[in-house]
């Protein structure tokens, strides 16, 4: 048997690795994606003050520790007694800010970095062109563009917590700073950076980009990496439209049956069990009721896509309609999609800025309330790369006494190990050579659920993939290693 | 930004790395010294972005922790833009964000690297007395050498 092994995976958060099991014939056996490493941020926060919790645990990334910070605070409100809608209108505001920035930047970061090289050069072009560098030499008007959406979404970050990575925005019960008139027309007047309509204006046109490229390429993405899974995110708990930063929790299968239906965020526990394999540190999370093979879900812009029944701005909503269009209102199993959901959401986000900027409640002072002390806190967002859970549990001494954390990424787990082996049988099966673009191809998979596996193993440093080739006596005969 | 803000300077690395916040370390120490028209960033790592920021200046200075040993203690050298032969996004070096510079908005500063040698970089906060050698003879060059030349410019 031959295995082959990618390790570690390029271009996305983490440290990854992907192997590939081969018999004699070449005929895959087995592909799986492995998560090696491991912090134990879950441990280690047990004892501190339950208001380090939203400090803390941001810390577990340097790409999206803004929801980290908001689901942390969200279930710190709890623990002082204040629930989400208990908020004052200004703290809510000036949070669902902060998430949109966030939302934005990051997913302006992973559609102009880390796919558009694949998607604009081709999976098995050079891989020294086929990176951002090569993307600002080959079309610098798009890296330009890019570079501004990014820094945009960082700046409302900046405005809001601070500064732009690990910063301070929340306190148990709201906001620590209002927004100055000043401040916010920085975002709107068009002077020193290009302005909240523009950046609307520039989502639209990448939309146009890339619903093109789904014209030019159909057969591509249509027939890559697809097969059947649940979908899960939140949805607005009145209309069930699109929402990231407090709803119910709702998932559907692979044709859109209903499995999770609008679930109170307390009540999560009763409905997700996680499971371990020996071969990762990453854990598998699914519905109870559904069971291990059938429970699992994907999260991110296309499950999100999925479960809502709309969204709330016009453009987005335009937007949403045409993407359900195209596979006739029924559910999306394509992953490839996910890049056009998540530019969706990229003009969600930036219609959602501009109407938070635009409202004078960002202005008042209103900003922290108070309640019941209790004993348990959960905070429920949708981060860039889906449904983030945290719990947290305190003693009569104010110390977290359990953390449960399930982000984005681990949701994804089985998603991705699906998607390797997808491009496995699909690609690599029978071949009797395995060329640099063949493997690529699992990246290519891999990347759309643009996983972060920092969050997800809680885990530091570089995040970089390896693959391995084996063979069925167990010796690797190829390997690539991407720093 | 204004019209006078023309030197900037990039201090890359991570204080909780021991020697590794050298980066950090040196514009600490410096920022008190320079005059108005000098600016500073503090990064974990580059990034692709810092193009934008790098083309409104004139001066670019990448100040960084070095795993060489110099016998000054550090290394100064000038930074010319090259395309990056890497596969990731997530380490830029100082010569690809000038190449970047170069390549999306056509401007070119000039820039220069200074590489100051640590020896520790495990977890730990504070630098080791190797490094707060280094940073003292590199403070001290940069004071006397290096400052005056980029203000009389």
């Amino acid at each position: 048997m031959t295995k082959i092994v990618i390790d570690p995976v390029t271009r996305v958060e983490g440290h990854g690795k992907v192997t590939v099991h081969l018999d004699e014939n070449n005929q895959v056996t087995d592909a799986k994606f492995h998560i090696v490493e491991f912090r134990g941020f879950e441990r280690f926060i047990q004892g501190h003050p339950y208001w380090e919790a939203p400090v803390l645990v941001q810390r577990l990334c340097g790409i999206c520790p803004v929801s980290h910070h908001l689901a942390a605070a969200k279930a710190i409100d709890q623990i002082v007694g204040v629930d989400p809608d208990d908020l004052s209108v200004p703290a809510q505001k000036i949070r669902k800010l902060l998430h949109f920035g966030q939302v934005f930047q990051s997913h302006a970061l992973h559609f102009f970095y880390l796919a558009s090289p694949d998607l604009l050069f081709g999976a098995d072009s050079d891989p020294l062109k086929r990176n951002v560098v090569g993307v600002a030499m080959a079309y610098p008007e798009l890296a330009k563009k890019g570079i501004l959406m990014r820094k945009f979404g960082q700046e409302i970050i900046k405005l809001t917590a601070g500064k732009r990575i690990h910063g301070i925005a929340t306190t148990p019960g709201g906001v620590h700073k209002t927004i100055t008139a000043k401040e916010r027309m920085y975002f709107l007047d068009e002077k020193e950076i290009p302005s909240v309509d523009t950046m609307i204006k520039w989502s639209v046109e990448i939309i146009d980009f890339i619903k093109q490229y789904h014209n030019d390429n159909k057969d591509f993405l249509d027939t890559f990496a697809v097969y059947p899974s649940g979908h899960l995110g939140l949805v607005k708990k009145d209309n069930g439209f699109l929402e990231l930063y407090d709803g119910v929790l709702r998932a559907t299968d692979f044709e859109g049956n209903t499995t999770l239906n609008d679930v109170p965020n307390d009540d999560y526990n009763e409905y997700f069990y996680e499971s371990v394999e020996k071969w990762t540190y990453l854990k598998f999370p699914y519905l109870k009721h559904l069971g291990k093979e059938n429970g699992w879900n994907r999260v991110g812009p296309l499950a999100r896509l999925n479960v809502c029944e709309g969204i709330e701005t016009p453009l987005a909503h335009k937007e949403w309609m045409e993407f359900m269009a195209s596979t006739n209102g029924k559910t999306n199993n394509m992953t490839m999609y996910t890049h056009w959901a998540r530019l969706i959401e990229i003009l969600y986000s930036a219609e959602m800025m501009k109407e938070l900027l635009e409202d004078d409640d960002l202005l008042s002072n209103d900003l922290i309330r108070k309640g019941e002390r209790r004993k348990e806190g959960i905070g429920i967002i949708e981060a860039p790369r889906g449904t983030l859970i945290h719990h947290y549990e305190v003693d009569d001494k104010d110390r977290i006494t359990r953390c449960n954390l399930i982000v984005s990424t681990t949701h994804n787990n089985e998603p991705m190990n699906q998607a390797v082996k997808w491009v496995a049988n699909n690609v690599l099966d029978g071949k009797a050579k395995i060329t640099e673009g063949m493997l690529n191809q699992v990246e290519v998979a891999i990347r759309a659920y643009d996983p972060c596996l920092s969050c997800a193993t809680h885990a530091m440093g570089q995040m970089p993939l390896n693959m391995q080739l084996v063979d069925h006596y167990g010796n690797v005969i190829e390997e690539k290693i991407r720093q | 930004m204004s019209e006078n803000k023309r030197t900037l300077l990039f201090g890359i690395g991570n204080c909780g790395r021991a020697d590794d916040g050298l980066g950090w370390a040196f514009l600490d120490e410096i920022e008190r010294n320079l005059p108005s028209n000098f600016d500073i960033e503090y990064r974990y790592q580059l990034q692709v972005e810092d193009a934008e920021i790098a083309q409104n200046y004139d001066t670019i200075i990448f100040i960084d922790a070095h795993i060489a040993t110099f016998d000054s203690g550090f290394e100064w050298k000038i930074c010319i833009p090259k395309a990056s032969d890497t596969y990731t996004s997530h380490e830029l070096n100082p010569e690809t964000i000038l190449h970047l510079t170069k390549t999306i908005y056509n401007k070119q500063p000039t820039a220069f690297t200074l590489g100051i040698t640590g020896v520790n970089y495990e977890l730990a906060l504070g630098l080791s007395s190797v490094a707060s050698n280094n940073l003292t003879k590199a403070l001290d060059y940069f004071n006397k050498n290096i400052l005056n030349l980029i203000t009389a410019k």
